[in-house]
C-alpha cells in the first residue's frame, strides 16, 4: 500500500506550524489515498482556497491549483465539467466553506458532479493569526469560558456544517479526524470513489491558536459509527438499539445535529444513491 | 428630415403588451427583405410587462445608419408611455403621427397627425385587439412605400413572419386604413445593389462569433442587457456536447470558466456591471495564473443597479484598472455590429494566444439593437489562436511560468500526461512554486505586462475615419463611435475632421498615440460622467493644448445634436 511512499510527494516544503493536523491530510492523500487508488498524477486534479490547509496543492505532485478564499469548489466544478475524466479534489478550511465561500457550497451539492470536497475544520483562522471562525465552538455552549488563544472571543453561535451538508443533500458526507489517518484515508478513498457529490469533514487541531484541551474534549467524546452498528446517541438504548445506517437521512441529520464538542460523529453519515456520468 | 434623405427614421411607442417590439422587428424584416438596411435600438424600462416599450428603426437605402435625433413617422399606442422616451423618439413639426386617441394636451402634436383606431380595425376582423400593431405595421409598409406584392409574399412563405400570416386579416384592415386616409407617402429611394442578408443584435454577433471561435464551455448568471448572449450560446453548447452552466453568481460564473479554462476548454463569460464587480476577483486570479479568460461586459448605466435597460461606458476604468494590485489584460471595446462578432473571435484569440484575461466592453445600444446588414463578416473565415503548448522537450523539468523571449510560456492543460503542474494565486516562480523572492517576483510582472506589449502594435484595431491629414482629430470608443461618425457625415465635416475609434482600448495602441500626436486639436467623446476614456488618454500621451472633452453620464445615446457644435467647433 506504501510502496513508493513519497511518490506523490512535491519538493515544496510544508509552511505548516509543527503539531498541525494538516500533515495527517498529507499523509493520507499522498501516502495512502492516491497510490491505494492508483490514480495517475496527471488525472488528478487538486484545488484549493486560501488557508493553511489550502497549501496542499503545492505538496502534492499532481495537478494543483491553489486559488481563492472560498472559490475553489467553483473552480473545481468548472474543471469537472470540462475535463469529466480528472479526479477533483477540493481541499479548505472551515472559513472557506463555511463562511466567505458559503453561498456556493449548497449550489455544488445540488449540481452534484462527482467531485470530492475536503473541508479541513481547525475551529480557527489561524493563517490570519487566530480570528474567530464560523466553527469556533460558542463559549455559550460550553461549561465555563472555553481555553483558547482568540484574541477575540466567539460571541454568535457555531455554523454547523455537518447539518447543512445534510439538509442540502450531499451524495456522500463523513466526518473524520486528521490525527485518524488510517480512518481519514478510508473515508477519503471512499469519497473519490463515490460517484457524486462528496463532503468530508476533517476534524483537526490546531496547535498554535488553540490550547491543547480543544482537540483533546473532541477526541475524547468521539464516537466511531460502523453500520450496523448501535450509535452513540441517547435515543439509542440497549432494548431499542439504533443501529448505524448511512442511507438514512434522517439518522446522519440527528448525528450532524451534536454538537462536535460534545459527541462528534466520526465515519460515513449518508451515502447517497450514486450518479451515473 | 425628410422623404429626399436616403433614410427614414420611425418610433413606435406603446405599454409592454402592446406589441410595440414585434411590429419594429417585422417592418424591420419586411424591409430587409426588400433591401433596406436599418438599425432598431428598443427602450425599455425596469417593469416585467405593462410599462413603457419602444423602438426607433432607422430606414436605409444605402448602410444600417444610426437613426435619426427626431423622427419621420411615430406610431403610439399609449401617449403616457410615449412620455417616458420622448427624448429618444423626438418630434418635430414635419412628424407624421399616427395615434389611437389624441393626446389631450400632454404634447402638441404635429400638423400631419392622424388619429386612427387601430384596435377597432383589429376587433372588426379578429373580435380581438390584440392585432392592432399589425394594422399599424401595415400602414407603416404603405408609408415607406415596400412593395405590397413582395410583403404579401414574404407574409405567405417566411418563417419568421410566421405571426403575420395568422394575423393576415388584420394586415389586410391596416392596408384598407390606410387606403381610406389621406396619410402623406414617405416613399424610401430604391435600396443600393447589396441587400442586408441578416438581422442580428450585438449580443446575438457576440454568442455566434463565441461559437464560431469554438469555445466549449459558457457560463453565466442572468443580468440585463447581457442575457442573451447567454441563451443563445446554450442550444449550441449543449447539443455539441460542450459545457453550458446558469451560475449561482458571477464570483462563480467567473470562477468556473477558470476550471475549465485550465482544462484546456475554451471558455466564455458575459456579463454586466454589477456582475463584473463580483468577477472582479477571479480576474486578479487568471491573471497571475495566466489563465485564458474572456469576460463579456455589457455596459449600463450605473453606479450599483443604475440603469439596466440603459445604455452607458462608464465600465472602463474598472475594465482597465480594476481590483488590486497589478493585474495587466487586454480590453476591446466594438463599435459596430461588425465588431460585435469580429472582436468576440479576436478577445478569445488574445486570451488564448497571450494567457490573459481579456475584457471585450459592449454597451446596452450596441447589445440590444437589432441590425439589418451584410453578412459579409459572419462569412468570413476568421483566424483562430491555439495556445501555445508544451513539447516532448518541456516534460523532463516542465515548467509552466517559464520564461520565454516573447514572455509566453507552453501551457499544459490540466490532465494532459507528464506535465502535472501546481499553479497558485500567490506569487510564484517558473515552475509554479509559490515564491516571495523580490527578484523572482519582479520577473513575474515583467513577464505579465511584457506577454501584452504586442498588442499595442496591432493598427488594425484603431478604426480611422474622415481626412487623413487633417490636425482635427475625434476619439470616440464604443457605440457613441457612431452616432459621432454621423454627426461628422451629416455636417459635412468628414474631409475636415478626422476620427480614431480605437478597438483595442488596453493596451494602448501605438496608433492612437500616433493620432493624437498628428492633431492640433482633439476632441474626445464618451458616455460617461468622469471623463474616463480621456483621462485614460491623458496618462499615457501628452494631448494638445486644445484638448475638448464631451462626457455625460447615460441612458441614451448620444444626438446629433448634443455633438453639432463641438464638432462644428472642432472644424472651425
Amino acid at each position: 500500500m506504501t510502496a513508493k511512499t513519497d511518490e506523490y510527494r512535491t519538493g515544496v516544503r510544508p509552511i505548516w506550524c509543527p503539531g498541525c493536523g494538516n500533515f495527517g491530510l498529507l499523509n493520507a492523500l499522498t501516502k495512502r489515498v492516491l497510490p491505494t487508488l492508483g490514480i495517475a498524477k496527471h488525472k488528478a486534479f487538486v484545488v484549493s482556497g486560501i488557508g493553511c490547509s489550502s497549501r496542499v496543492p503545492a505538496y502534492i505532485d499532481t495537478y494543483g491549483f491553489n486559488t481563492l478564499h472560498g472559490r475553489a469548489v467553483v473552480i473545481a466544478q468548472g474543471a469537472k465539467l470540462a475535463r469529466p475524466e480528472l479526479t477533483v479534489i477540493v481541499i479548505g478550511g472551515d472559513g472557506d466553506f463555511f463562511s466567505i465561500g458559503t453561498g456556493h457550497f449548497p449550489h455544488a451539492v445540488r449540481r452534484n458532479l462527482d467531485i470530492t470536497c475536503i473541508m479541513v475544520n481547525n475551529f480557527v483562522y489561524s493563517m490570519t493569526k487566530g480570528q474567530t471562525s464560523p466553527t469556533t465552538p460558542h463559549m455559550e455552549t460550553q461549561k465555563g469560558l472555553l481555553p483558547n488563544e482568540h484574541f477575540y472571543p466567539p460571541v454568535d453561535s457555531m455554523l454547523d456544517m455537518l447539518s447543512y451538508s445534510v439538509s442540502t443533500q450531499s451524495s456522500f458526507i463523513a466526518q473524520g479526524l486528521s490525527t485518524d489517518v488510517a480512518h481519514l484515508d478510508s473515508l477519503i478513498r471512499e469519497g473519490i470513489s463515490h460517484k457524486g457529490f462528496s463532503f468530508i469533514s476533517v476534524l483537526t487541531p490546531c496547535p498554535t491558536f488553540h490550547t491543547e484541551e480543544v482537540f483533546d474534549t473532541i477526541k475524547r467524546n468521539a464516537s466511531y459509527l460502523v453500520e450496523g452498528e448501535p450509535v452513540s446517541l441517547p435515543e439509542s438504548s440497549k432494548d431499542k438499539p439504533w443501529l448505524h445506517d448511512p442511507s438514512d437521512v434522517t439518522l446522519a441529520l440527528r448525528l450532524a445535529e451534536d454538537p462536535v464538542m460534545e459527541r462528534a460523529h466520526l465515519g460515513v453519515f449518508f451515502r447517497g444513491t450514486e450518479r451515473e456520468f | 428630415m425628410s422623404n429626399t434623405s436616403r433614410s427614414l427614421t420611425i418610433g413606435i411607442a406603446g405599454a409592454g403588451g402592446d406589441g410595440v417590439i414585434i411590429a419594429g422587428s417585422f417592418l424591420q424584416r419586411l424591409s430587409a427583405l426588400q433591401g433596406y438596411y436599418s438599425q432598431m435600438p428598443r427602450y425599455y424600462g425596469a417593469q416585467i410587462r405593462g410599462g413603457g416599450s419602444a423602438v426607433k428603426l432607422s430606414l436605409d437605402a444605402d448602410a444600417a445608419s444610426f437613426p435619426g435625433d427626431s423622427l419621420d413617422v411615430l406610431v403610439c399606442f399609449d401617449w403616457e408611455r410615449y412620455l417616458e422616451v420622448k427624448h429618444e423618439l423626438a418630434l418635430t413639426p414635419e412628424t407624421i403621427v399616427l395615434c389611437e386617441q389624441d393626446p389631450e394636451g400632454q404634447i402638441e402634436l404635429p400638423r400631419g397627425s392622424f388619429v386612427l383606431d387601430f384596435s377597432g380595425a383589429s376587433r372588426s376582423v379578429s373580435g380581438s385587439t390584440r392585432g392592432k400593431n399589425v394594422v399599424a405595421l401595415a400602414i407603416l409598409t404603405r408609408i415607406t412605400g415596400l412593395r405590397g406584392d413582395l410583403v404579401k409574399k414574404a407574409i405567405e412563405e417566411d418563417e419568421e413572419l410566421v405571426l403575420l400570416k395568422h394575423n393576415l386579416p388584420a394586415f389586410e384592415a391596416g392596408e384598407q386604413l390606410h387606403s381610406q386616409s389621406s396619410i402623406p407617402a414617405l416613399h424610401l429611394p430604391p435600396p443600393a445593389n447589396a441587400s442586408p442578408r441578416v438581422i442580428l443584435s450585438g449580443n446575438s454577433a457576440t454568442a455566434q462569433a463565441a461559437l464560431r471561435a469554438g469555445i466549449k464551455a459558457f457560463f453565466g448568471y442572468p443580468i440585463t442587457p447581457a442575457s442573451e448572449i447567454m441563451k443563445e450560446v446554450y442550444q449550441d453548447l449543449i447539443y455539441d456536447s460542450g459545457v453550458f452552466l446558469q451560475a449561482e453568481d458571477e464570483i462563480a460564473a467567473a470562477g468556473l470558466t477558470i476550471g475549465a479554462s485550465v482544462t484546456g476548454a475554451k471558455s466564455l463569460t458575459a456579463t454586466s456591471g454589477p456582475g463584473f464587480d463580483l468577477m472582479t476577483e477571479m480576474m486578479g486570479l487568471a491573471t497571475i495564473s495566466e489563465t485564458p479568460m474572456v469576460i463579456v461586459d455589457v455596459q449600463r448605466g450605473g453606479p450599483s443597479t443604475g440603469i439596466p435597460s440603459g445604455t452607458e461606458q462608464s465600465d472602463l476604468d474598472h475594465a482597465i484598472y480594476g481590483g488590486h494590485g497589478d493585474a495587466p489584460r487586454t480590453v476591446l471595446a466594438p463599435f459596430d455590429i461588425e465588431g460585435c462578432y469580429r472582436l468576440t473571435i479576436e478577445s478569445l484569440n488574445i486570451a488564448e494566444g497571450h494567457q490573459c484575461v481579456v475584457i471585450l466592453l459592449s454597451d446596452q445600444w450596441l447589445a440590444q439593437t437589432l441590425v439589418a446588414t451584410s453578412d459579409t463578416f459572419l462569412r468570413d473565415d476568421p483566424v483562430i489562436w491555439d495556445r501555445k503548448r508544451p513539447g516532448p522537450e518541456d516534460a523532463a523539468d516542465y515548467l509552466r511560468y517559464k520564461l520565454t523571449d516573447d514572455f509566453i510560456s507552453p501551457m499544459a492543460n490540466v490532465g494532459d500526461e507528464g506535465f502535472s503542474y501546481r499553479t497558485s494565486g500567490l506569487s510564484h516562480d517558473e515552475k509554479g512554486r509559490p515564491a516571495f523572492d523580490s527578484g523572482v517576483n519582479q520577473s513575474m510582472h515583467d513577464k505579465r505586462w511584457r506577454k501584452l506589449a504586442p498588442l499595442a502594435e496591432r493598427d488594425e484595431l484603431v478604426r480611422l475615419f474622415g481626412n487623413e491629414s487633417s490636425s482635427r482629430g475625434v476619439i470616440a470608443w464604443g457605440s457613441t463611435a457612431q452616432a459621432v461618425l454621423e454627426t461628422i457625415r451629416d455636417l459635412g465635416l468628414y474631409d475636415k475632421v478626422k476620427l480614431a475609434v480605437p478597438e483595442l482600448v488596453f493596451p494602448l495602441p501605438h496608433a492612437v498615440r500616433r493620432f493624437v500626436e498628428s492633431t492640433e486639436k482633439l476632441l474626445v467623446v464618451e458616455m460617461n460622467h468622469s471623463g474616463q476614456f480621456y483621462h485614460y488618454l491623458r496618462s499615457r500621451v501628452d494631448l494638445p493644448k486644445d484638448t475638448r472633452l464631451v462626457a455625460r453620464a447615460g441612458s441614451r445615446p448620444f444626438s446629433r445634436q448634443e455633438l453639432g457644435d463641438p464638432m462644428l467647433e472642432l472644424a472651425a
